[in-house]
């Protein structure tokens, strides 16, 4: 229980990261690592103690693998957040360049 | 030669990447390869490709980069591992239907095994690969309007 209280401890750092910083790279910084922390709650949910990796492999006993729907889950999470963080530092560089500014206290007129 | 030093990063920097960057070439064409066998597969082995491309670019600037991989190559490779994936899962259709594993499985846990499953995984890292060093490029050569007027 305590190492899930850990995860959203992580995901709280990055709550207050992008609620409070004012620069946009930080911002990004803060999204990323609540994704990865939401990352992380879903493969430690599909751990199991003393489990192995649920790769078949010659002299392998099925016996206790860990439960692998999450991991395939999470690699797909991945790829979309590899997408969305592309995306996002696109979307900072075109800020940049019509405001000349990270900072989002800033950015305050419409300009066209 | 001077002219060449001054672009990208300090000698350091440079002599280290190429000593290294073959290297990250070459495991991520493991990773690629083994992907039916070990952890890893397409979307790895393609990043990792993608990763020793940005690498160089990091280190040397952008035209040493470019000339190795040009633009036109990796929009060519990126449409590439798109058609060859859909391409593998319409050749199904020879032995009844979609995604059907035409090839001989062979034995299992070697290299050359899986049929299609391999095919599969290149396909994918060369969609990948190719488009995760295309958005690196769209990001670098993203030119701005004050940068132009200089």
């Amino acid at each position: 229980m305590n190492i899930y209280l850990l995860c959203l401890v992580l995901f709280c750092i990055g709550l207050y990261c992008v609620l409070r910083k004012r620069n946009i790279i930080k911002i990004i910084v803060g999204l990323i690592i609540a994704e990865y922390a939401v990352n992380l709650f879903f493969v430690l949910v599909g751990y199991r103690m003393e489990g192995r990796a649920p790769i078949f492999s010659p002299d392998a006993t099925i016996a206790n693998m860990v439960d692998e729907l999450p991991q395939a889950l999470v690699l797909t999470s991945i790829v979309i957040g590899l997408a969305t963080t592309a995306l996002l530092v696109a979307i900072a560089m075109r800020i940049y360049q019509k405001y000349g500014t990270f900072d989002i206290t800033k950015i305050k007129e419409l300009k066209g | 030669m001077s002219k060449e030093l001054e672009k990208g990063m300090s000698v350091i920097v440079k002599t280290v990447t190429r000593l290294t960057v073959g290297l990250i070439l070459l495991y991520g064409i493991y990773i690629l390869s083994h992907g039916h066998l070990s952890p890893g597969g397409g979307f790895a082995g393609g990043v990792i490709i993608a990763l020793s491309f940005v690498h160089l670019m990091l280190a040397y600037g952008k035209e040493t980069a470019l000339k190795k991989l040009p633009k036109q190559a990796t929009s060519f490779f990126e449409s590439m591992g798109a058609l060859m994936f859909l391409s593998i899962a319409l050749l199904g259709f020879m032995g009844g239907h979609f995604f059907l594993n035409f090839i001989s499985k062979g034995k299992p846990f070697n290299l050359f095994s899986a049929g299609i499953i391999p095919l599969c995984n290149i396909a994918i890292s060369l969609k990948v690969g190719a488009g995760l060093f295309a958005i690196f490029i769209a990001l670098v050569l993203l030119k701005f309007d004050s940068e132009k007027k200089r």
